[in-house]
C-alpha cells in the first residue's frame, strides 16, 4: 500500500465514481420518499432491471449508447406500469405495507432477471468513446470512470436548476415541505408524484446501465446496492438534493477509503457511521424538511 | 392489549398436536421440514413480539438468529465449550445485539426504524461474510448437537430432533404470552399506542424499547442455535435481510399481533415454498405475488381472519392498537 | 413546591414566554388564566419538559428540574393532563388507567406477573375511576366512550400516577354545565397535599376553587394574586373584555372564552 500521491488520487476518484452511483440511485429514492412518502424497497431491482435492458440493448445494437438511451426509458415505462398498478394505491398505507409490497417486488423481480437473463453474470462493454485509462494529474485512469464521475455531476446541476429555477421543481419543494397545502393551493399534486416517481425510475435505470461496464450485472446487484442506498438516504436527510449528494459522498469515500485502509473495519464503518446519526440527528443531516 | 383467549390456546394446542402427529406419520425429509418450521416459528414469534404489539418492525430478526447461530457454533467448534454453554452464548448473542439496536433506534419510528434494523442487520451479515476467522462465506460447519443422553434423548436422531424444537416453539410461545401479560408486555403495547404519553407517566421508553428489542434478539438467538445444530453448519447467508424479509412475510401471512399468527405463518411459508419449490425453480415470484396480493386486500393474516370470524368486536378492538405500525 | 424563574422561551421571533416566575405552595389550587395565545399551554410544555426553555429554572421541591426529562420529571411526581385528549387509543379504560398506575408503581418492568391482578394496580384503577366517574366505563374501549368521559380518562390518567404536583390543562374544555359542577365536586375531594395547577377558561370555576390566580398575556405575567382581587382588578377586564369591561359593572360570568 503506498502512500504518495498517485495513490490518494486514484483512491479519491474512486470514491467519486460509487458516490456518484450512489447519488443517481439515492436522490430518486429520497425525493420520492420525501414527496410521495413512499419508500419503495424495490428501487434498487429497477437499478438491477436497467442494468439487465442495458446488457441487453448493447448487445442488441452493438453499441454502448444503445444501452444507456435504452435503460432509462424502459425503466421509466416500468415505473409507469408499478405506478399506476401498485403505487398509488399503497401511498397512505403505513410504512409497514409499503415495505412488504415493496419486498414482494423485490422477489417477483429477483426470479423475472432469472427468467429472462438467467443465473450466470453478464458483462457489458465500455463505449468506445471512453475506453481506456486517460492521464492526469501523474496518474492513469480508466476514462469511463471518469465519464460516470462527469455524468453524476451533470445530473446534479441539471437536477439543481430543475428544482430551483423550474415550476415543477418548485411544486416539488412545496409538495415535500406540505404536501397537503400544496394540494390545498390548487396545485396537481398527483401528476407532479407521477412525474417525480417516473423521473427517479429513469435515474435508477440509467444508473444501472452505466454501471454494468464497471460490475457485475447479476440477479442480486438490486439487493447489493439497496442497503448503501438506504444508509445514504436515512444520513443525507429526507427529501433534498443536498441531503442525497452529501449522504452519497459521504457514504461512497468511507466506503472506498475502508475497504484499503481498513478492510475489515469497512463494511462496518458505514453502519457505525449509521448509528451516530440516527443517534445525534435522526432527522439525517440535510432533511428537507426542518 | 394481549389475551391468551381459549382460541388462542386451542389453535397453539392444535398445532402443536398436528406436529407431533405428522412427526411420527412422515420421513426424513417431512421432519427436516418440521424441525425448519419450529425453529422459524420461535424468531416469528419473538418478532411479532416486538412487531406486532410493539409496533417496531424489524427487517434484521434474521441477523439476529444468525448471530446467535454463529455464537453458538463459536462457542461449541471454536472454544470448545459444551452444547449448554453454546446456548447460553447464543441468547446473550441475540439479545445483546438487539438491545443496542433497539437502544440505539429508539427515537426513531416508522420507515426510519425499520430502514436502521435493515442496516444493522446487514452490518452483522457483511461482518461475518468477511470475516475469516468465523469462516467467512464458507461458514463453519462440524457443529455438533447437544448431549441430551442424560435425560435419555438421541437428538441427532431426526424424530427427536425435531420433536424437541416442536416443544422449544411451543415453550417460546408460553413465554411471549407470559411476557405479553405481564407490566413490562403491557406497558410494551402501551408505547404503541401512545408513546409520548407513556413518556409523560414517568416511563423511560428508549429503556424499555431497547428491552423489549433484546428480550426478542435472545429469543431469536436461541432459535439460532437451534439452526446451527439442525444442519450441523451455519453461513453467512442466515444474516441476509432477505431472511428478515421472510420472517416479516410469516408474521404478516399468520396475522401481525395475534403471536398464534406468527407460528401459523412460519408453517404455512416453509411448506409453500417447499411445495412450490418442488414444480419451479422460481417460488420467489409466487411468494411474491401472495405477498403483494395480501398486503392489497388489506388482510388480517390468517389467524387474523379467524379471530375475527370468531369474535368481530373484540378483534377490532385489539386490531386498533395492533395491526397498525403506521406511525411516520 | 414548584418554583418557575424568569422562565423565557421565543419562537423565532416571537415571544412565547417572557421572564415569567411564579411560585406554587405545596398543597395549593393555583388557577393559570389568560386569554387565548397567551401562551399557558407553553407554559405548561415547559413545566414537564416537552419543550425546553431559552433561559430560566424550573424547580420541583427546590431541585433544579430545568435539565430533566421529561419521564426523570414525571418520576419525581409531575403529572399533566392535556388539553387535547391524548389517551391509549384501542385499549379500554380499565387498561388505560392500569398502564398508569403500573408505571408510577415501578411495575412497568415486572416480566412475569400479570399486572392486570397486581394489588397494587387493581386497587389504584379502581380508586382513580370512582373519583372520575369513570367506574361503569372500565371494561369499555376508549374508542367507543362519550367525549365527556374521554375528557375525565384524560385526567384520570395524571391522577393514576400518584403525582404530588398535577398539571391540568383547560379540564373541562366541551364539557357542558352538569360536567362543570362534578369537576369541581371532584377537585374539592382530591388530597389537599396535591399542588394542582390548572388552566382554565371558565370564570366561575377558577373563582370557586382558586387559591390564588395567576394571569398570563401575551406571555407574560400580569397578575398574580387572591382571586377575589383578579375579579376587581380593571386589568383582568379589559384583557378579557377589551374596552367593554372598562365601565365597571361586571358579573364573573363575563369571561367566558
Amino acid at each position: 500500500m503506498t502512500a504518495d500521491a498517485s495513490f490518494w488520487i486514484v483512491q479519491t476518484l474512486n470514491a467519486l465514481q460509487l458516490s456518484m452511483l450512489l447519488f443517481l440511485l439515492s436522490v430518486g429514492l429520497t425525493v420520492i420518499f420525501g414527496l410521495l412518502h413512499f419508500v419503495n424497497l424495490a428501487h434498487g431491482s429497477l437499478y438491477a432491471l436497467g442494468a439487465f435492458v442495458g446488457v441487453s440493448a448493447s448487445a442488441f445494437a452493438g453499441s454502448y449508447w444503445a444501452a444507456f438511451a435504452v435503460a432509462p426509458v424502459a425503466v421509466a415505462l416500468v415505473g409507469i406500469v408499478l405506478y399506476v398498478a401498485l403505487i398509488r394505491r399503497m401511498r397512505n398505507a403505513g410504512p409497514m405495507n409499503q415495505v412488504l409490497v415493496t419486498f414482494g417486488l423485490i422477489f417477483v423481480f429477483l426470479d423475472l432477471f432469472r427468467l429472462g437473463w438467467g443465473d450466470i453474470p453478464l458483462g457489458m462493454a465500455e463505449p468506445d468513446l471512453f475506453s481506456g485509462r486517460t492521464a492526469f494529474l501523474g496518474i492513469v485512469y480508466p476514462t469511463y470512470r471518469l465519464f460516470i464521475i462527469g455524468l453524476g455531476l451533470a445530473v446534479l446541476a441539471a437536477l439543481s436548476l430543475l428544482l430551483s429555477r423550474t415550476q415543477l421543481g418548485a411544486i416539488v419543494r412545496a409538495g415535500v415541505d406540505n404536501g397537503d397545502m400544496a394540494a390545498c393551493l390548487g396545485i396537481n399534486v398527483e401528476r407532479v408524484f407521477f412525474i417525480v416517481f417516473c423521473l427517479g425510475c429513469a435515474l435508477a435505470g440509467l444508473a444501472g446501465a452505466v454501471a454494468a461496464p464497471v460490475l457485475s450485472v447479476t440477479t442480486d446487484m438490486g439487493t447489493a446496492i439497496l442497503i448503501p442506498t438506504l444508509v445514504v438516504v436515512v444520513i443525507g436527510g429526507l427529501g433534498s438534493l443536498r441531503g442525497a449528494i452529501a449522504g452519497s459522498l459521504l457514504i461512497g469515500f468511507v466506503q472506498t477509503f475502508g475497504a484499503v485502509l481498513a478492510p475489515q473495519a469497512a463494511a462496518v464503518a458505514v453502519y457505525a457511521l449509521l448509528a451516530v446519526v440516527l443517534i445525534l440527528r435522526p432527522a439525517g443531516l440535510f432533511p428537507a424538511r426542518g | 392489549m394481549f389475551h391468551q383467549t381459549p382460541l388462542k390456546t386451542g389453535a397453539v394446542l392444535l398445532l402443536a398436536a398436528a406436529a407431533v402427529v405428522y412427526a411420527f406419520t412422515t420421513g426424513f425429509f417431512g421432519l427436516e421440514l418440521l424441525t425448519e418450521v419450529a425453529i422459524l416459528a420461535i424468531v416469528a414469534i419473538a418478532l411479532d413480539l416486538v412487531a406486532g404489539y410493539g409496533g417496531m418492525v424489524s427487517l434484521c430478526h434474521g441477523a439476529l438468529y444468525g448471530v446467535g447461530a454463529y455464537a453458538f457454533a463459536s462457542a461449541t467448534v471454536l472454544l470448545g465449550w459444551g452444547g449448554g454453554a453454546g446456548v447460553a452464548m447464543a441468547v446473550a448473542a441475540g439479545g445483546g445485539f438487539a438491545w443496542m439496536i433497539g437502544a440505539v433506534s429508539a427515537r426513531t419510528h416508522g420507515i426510519f426504524f425499520i430502514m436502521a434494523t435493515l442496516a444493522f442487520g446487514q452490518m452483522a451479515y457483511a461482518y461475518f461474510f468477511d470475516s475469516p476467522l468465523f469462516g467467512g462465506s464458507d461458514g463453519m460447519p462440524g457443529i455438533a448437537r447437544l448431549d441430551l443422553s442424560g435425560v435419555g434423548l438421541d437428538l441427532k436422531n431426526s424424530l427427536s430432533y425435531a420433536l424437541f424444537c416442536t416443544v422449544l416453539a411451543l415453550l417460546a410461545y408460553a413465554l411471549a404470552a407470559t411476557l405479553l401479560r405481564s407490566g413490562f408486555g403491557r406497558t410494551l403495547v402501551g408505547i404503541h399506542a401512545n408513546e409520548p404519553r407513556m413518556r409523560a407517566l414517568g416511563l423511560s421508553v428508549w429503556r424499555h424499547k431497547a428491552a423489549a428489542f433484546g428480550t426478542s434478539g435472545a429469543l431469536a438467538g436461541l432459535a439460532g442455535a437451534l439452526a446451527a445444530q439442525h444442519t450441523m453448519y451455519v453461513s453467512p447467508g442466515l444474516l441476509h435481510w432477505t431472511v428478515s424479509g421472510e420472517l416479516l412475510i410469516m408474521v404478516i401471512l399468520g396475522g401481525l399481533g395475534t403471536l398464534v399468527g406468527a407460528v401459523l405463518g412460519a408453517g404455512v411459508l416453509v411448506f409453500v415454498k417447499h411445495e412450490v419449490s418442488r414444480f419451479t425453480d422460481h417460488w420467489h415470484l409466487v411468494v411474491g405475488l401472495v405477498l403483494i396480493a395480501t398486503v392489497l386486500s388489506g388482510g388480517r393474516g390468517i389467524f387474523g381472519q379467524i379471530e375475527f370470524w370468531w369474535s368481530p368486536r373484540g378483534a377490532t378492538r385489539r386490531a386498533a392498537t395492533e395491526g397498525s405500525p403506521d406511525h411516520a | 413546591m414548584l418554583e418557575v424563574r424568569d422562565l423565557s422561551k421565543s419562537f423565532g421571533a416571537l415571544a412565547v414566554t417572557q421572564r415569567v416566575s411564579l411560585r406554587v405552595a405545596p398543597g395549593e389550587r393555583r388557577v393559570l388564566l389568560g386569554p387565548n395565545g397567551a401562551g399557558k399551554t407553553t407554559l405548561f410544555n415547559l413545566l414537564v419538559g416537552e419543550l425546553a426553555p431559552d433561559s430560566g429554572q424550573i424547580l420541583v421541591d427546590g431541585r433544579d428540574v430545568t435539565a430533566l426529562s421529561v419521564d426523570a420529571r414525571a418520576r419525581l411526581g409531575l403529572a399533566r393532563s392535556y388539553q387535547k385528549n391524548n389517551l391509549f387509543a384501542g385499549l379500554t379504560v380499565r387498561e388505560n388507567l392500569g398502564l398508569s398506575a403500573a408505571c408510577a408503581q415501578g411495575k412497568a418492568t415486572a416480566l412475569l406477573a400479570d399486572s392486570r391482578r397486581d394489588p397494587g394496580v387493581v386497587e389504584t384503577v379502581g380508586e382513580v375511576a370512582e373519583r372520575v366517574g369513570l367506574s361503569e366505563l372500565l371494561d369499555a374501549s376508549v374508542d367507543t366512550i362519550p367525549y365527556g368521559a374521554r375528557r375525565r380518562l384524560e385526567v384520570g390518567l395524571a391522577l393514576a400516577s400518584k403525582p404530588r404536583i398535577l398539571l391540568m390543562d383547560e379540564p373541562t374544555s366541551g364539557i357542558g354545565p352538569g360536567g362543570i359542577n362534578a369537576f369541581h365536586a371532584f377537585l374539592h375531594g382530591l388530597p389537599g397535599e396535591l399542588t394542582i395547577l390548572i388552566v382554565e377558561h371558565d370564570m366561575d370555576l377558577a373563582f370557586g376553587i382558586a387559591d390564588r390566580v395567576t394571569v398570563l398575556n401575551h406571555g407574560e405575567v400580569v397578575f398574580d394574586g387572591p382571586p377575589q382581587e383578579a375579579r376587581d382588578s380593571a386589568l383582568i377586564r379589559e384583557i378579557y373584555l377589551g374596552s367593554w369591561g372598562a365601565d365597571g359593572g361586571t358579573d364573573g360570568s363575563a369571561g367566558h372564552a
